[in-house]
C-alpha cells in the first residue's frame, strides 16, 4: 500500500526527517558533551572549565528549540498527508482528526472499565463507514493514581487503566439496556462465583452464557438478561471469540445506546511520524496499515452490515 | 461463648441466604417463562397484518394463510397452556418460513415496504424469542443446580421444590441467522 502513496511527497518528507534527525543528534551531542565537561571539571575542582561546559549547553538547547517547530510541521504533514492517503487507499470514507479523540466523558460512559481516570489522553480520531455501519476509533491512554505515605513524604504512583484503541460502531439491532463484557480477572471471577452459588450476595446483572469460551475468558453483565442474550447470539459470541483470539491482549466490549464499543489494549503508539528511521523503507507503514485494516474489517468480522432486523 | 454466638449467627445468615437464593431462583424461572410469553404474544400480534398484506398478493397461498390464522387463534385461546403456546409457535414459525420462501414467486409483494418491514419485525421477534428461551434455560439450570446440590437441596426438599425441564433448542437457536437465506437476495 505504501507504493500507492505519492513518492514525491514521501521523498519531500524524508528530506525534512533527515534534517530533523541530524539536528536532534547534534543538539543532544552538544548537551551530553557539556554535561560531561561540567561533571569532570567539578570532580577536579576546575570552575572555569565547568563554566565553559555550562556555556556549551546553550548552542545545544538552541538547536533543539529551533528544530522543534519543524518537527511539529513534519509530524502534522505525516499524519495529514501520509496517514490521510493511507486511509483513502483503504476506503474513501475514512477521515483522520489527529488532535481529536474519544472524550473522557464518553470513555467513562462506555463502562468498559470500572475505574475512572485521573489522567486521560486521546488522539488520532478516525471515522468512517463500512457499507451500512458507521464507526470511529481513537487512541486512548487512561491512568489512575495511588498515593502512599513514605518517610520522605507522599509518594504518587501512576497505573494504566487502559492504553490502546477504543472502537465504536453503530450496532445492527435495537436495544434499550446496557450489556458489558470484560476480561475475567480474579475479582470478577470471585463476584461471578458468588452470583452463581450464593445469589443473595452476587451481582444480579451477571449473565451466565452457553459458550464455554465466553465464560472462561469473560465476565458478562447486562441490565436485561433477555436483551443481553438477544445481542449475544451464539453466532455473535463465536465472532467475538475469534476477534479476541486475534488480539494480542484480551478485549472488552460494551453495548450502550445503539452503539457497541470495543477496547483493544495495545503497546504501540500508532500513526506517529518516525524521526530516526527512514520513510523510504518499504515497510515503514506496515504496522499502521495492519491496524487500520483490522479496525475497518470489524464491521464485516462481526457481521454488523447484516441489517435484517428493524434497525437499518 | 462469644465465638459460639458468632458461629451461630454466621450459620443463620448463611442459611437465610441459601433459603432466599432458592426462592429467588424459583421466582426467576417463573419470570423467565413470562418473558417468553410476552415475546410470543408480540409475535402472534404480527400475524394479522402479515396475513392481510400477503392475501392481497398471494392468491395461490390461501391454504397457508388460513392455516396461520387458525394457529394464531388457537395460540391466543385463554385456555392454551404454556406448552401448547410453545408448540403452536413452532408450527406458526414453520408455516411463516414456508410463506417467506413463497414470497420469491410474488415480486410485487417482495417490493412492498409494509411487507418488508413486517418481515424484519418477524425476524427480530424470532431472535428475541430465541434469547428469551436461552434465558429461561439458563435460569432453569441455575435453579436445578440449587435444588440438587448440597446444602441448598436440604431447603429445596423442605419447600417441595423439584427440578424443572429445560426447553429443547430450536433450529433458530442453533443456526446462524443468514440475511441471504431470509431475504433470498
Amino acid at each position: 500500500m505504501a507504493t500507492l502513496i505519492n513518492e514525491a511527497l514521501v521523498s519531500d518528507l524524508e528530506v525534512l526527517r533527515k534534517k530533523i534527525a541530524i539536528r536532534k543528534i547534534q543538539g543532544w551531542s552538544i548537551i551530553v558533551a557539556g554535561v560531561i565537561i561540567i561533571v569532570v571539571a567539578s570532580m577536579f575542582e576546575q570552575p572555569i572549565i565547568a563554566i565553559i561546559g555550562a556555556l556549551s549547553l546553550i548552542p545545544g538547547i538552541v538547536i533543539l528549540i529551533k528544530i522543534g517547530s519543524e518537527t511539529t510541521v513534519y509530524k502534522n504533514r505525516f499524519k495529514n498527508e501520509i496517514i490521510g492517503a493511507t486511509l483513502s487507499n483503504i476506503d474513501p470514507s475514512l477521515t483522520l482528526a489527529p488532535t481529536n479523540g474519544i472524550q473522557e466523558e464518553e470513555f467513562i460512559y462506555t463502562q468498559l472499565f470500572t475505574k475512572e481516570p485521573d489522567s486521560y489522553k486521546t488522539e488520532d480520531l478516525i471515522s468512517g463507514k463500512h457499507d451500512k455501519t458507521s464507526f470511529y476509533f481513537a487512541e486512548v491512554h487512561a491512568q489512575y493514581k495511588t498515593q502512599s505515605q513514605t518517610k520522605n513524604g507522599t509518594k504518587t504512583e501512576w497505573h494504566d487503566i487502559f492504553k490502546g484503541i477504543i472502537f465504536s460502531a453503530d450496532f445492527n439491532k435495537h436495544f434499550n439496556g446496557t450489556t458489558v463484557i470484560r476480561p475475567k480477572d480474579l475479582s470478577s471471577s470471585i463476584g461471578a462465583w458468588f452470583s452463581k452459588n450464593i445469589f443473595s450476595f452476587g451481582d444480579k446483572d451477571l449473565i451466565e452464557l452457553e459458550s464455554e469460551y465466553f465464560n472462561k475468558n469473560f465476565v458478562t453483565y447486562s441490565t436485561d438478561q433477555v436483551e443481553g442474550r438477544y445481542i449475544l447470539t451464539p453466532a455473535m459470541m463465536e465472532k467475538i471469540a475469534e476477534l479476541n483470539e486475534r488480539s494480542h491482549y484480551s478485549i472488552s466490549l460494551s453495548f450502550i445506546n445503539a452503539n457497541m464499543y470495543i477496547a483493544f489494549p495495545l503497546d504501540q503508539n500508532y500513526f506517529e511520524a518516525p524521526i530516526f528511521s527512514s520513510l523510504l523503507r518499504p515497510d515503514f507503514l506496515s504496522d499502521d496499515i495492519a491496524i487500520l485494516q483490522f479496525m475497518f474489517n470489524i464491521a464485516t468480522e462481526l457481521d454488523l452490515n447484516t441489517r435484517i432486523w428493524t434497525k437499518q | 461463648m462469644i465465638i459460639v454466638s458468632i458461629i451461630a449467627i454466621a450459620v443463620l445468615i448463611f442459611g437465610i441466604s441459601i433459603y432466599n437464593s432458592l426462592i429467588s431462583k424459583k421466582n426467576q424461572v417463573t419470570n423467565a417463562f413470562s418473558a417468553i410469553d410476552v415475546m410470543l404474544k408480540k409475535r402472534f400480534d404480527l400475524l394479522p397484518n402479515l396475513v392481510e398484506i400477503a392475501k392481497q398478493y398471494m392468491a395461490y397461498e390461501e391454504h397457508t394463510l388460513t392455516n396461520i390464522t387458525a394457529l394464531r387463534t388457537k395460540a391466543l385461546d385463554p385456555n392454551a397452556t404454556e406448552g401448547d403456546k410453545l408448540s403452536l409457535d413452532q408450527q406458526i414459525s414453520t408455516a411463516v418460513s414456508g410463506l417467506m420462501v413463497s414470497v420469491e414467486n410474488y415480486p410485487d409483494l417482495k417490493a412492498n415496504d409494509n411487507f418488508l418491514n413486517l418481515q424484519r419485525t418477524w425476524t427480530e421477534s424470532e431472535e428475541q424469542i430465541a434469547a428469551a428461551r436461552r434465558n429461561y434455560n439458563a435460569t432453569v439450570t441455575s435453579y436445578n443446580n440449587a435444588v440438587m446440590m448440597f446444602p441448598s437441596n436440604m431447603f429445596a426438599g423442605m419447600l417441595g421444590y423439584v427440578p424443572v425441564s429445560v426447553l429443547a433448542t430450536t433450529d433458530e437457536e442453533r443456526k446462524n441467522i443468514s440475511a441471504k437465506d431470509l431475504f433470498n437476495k
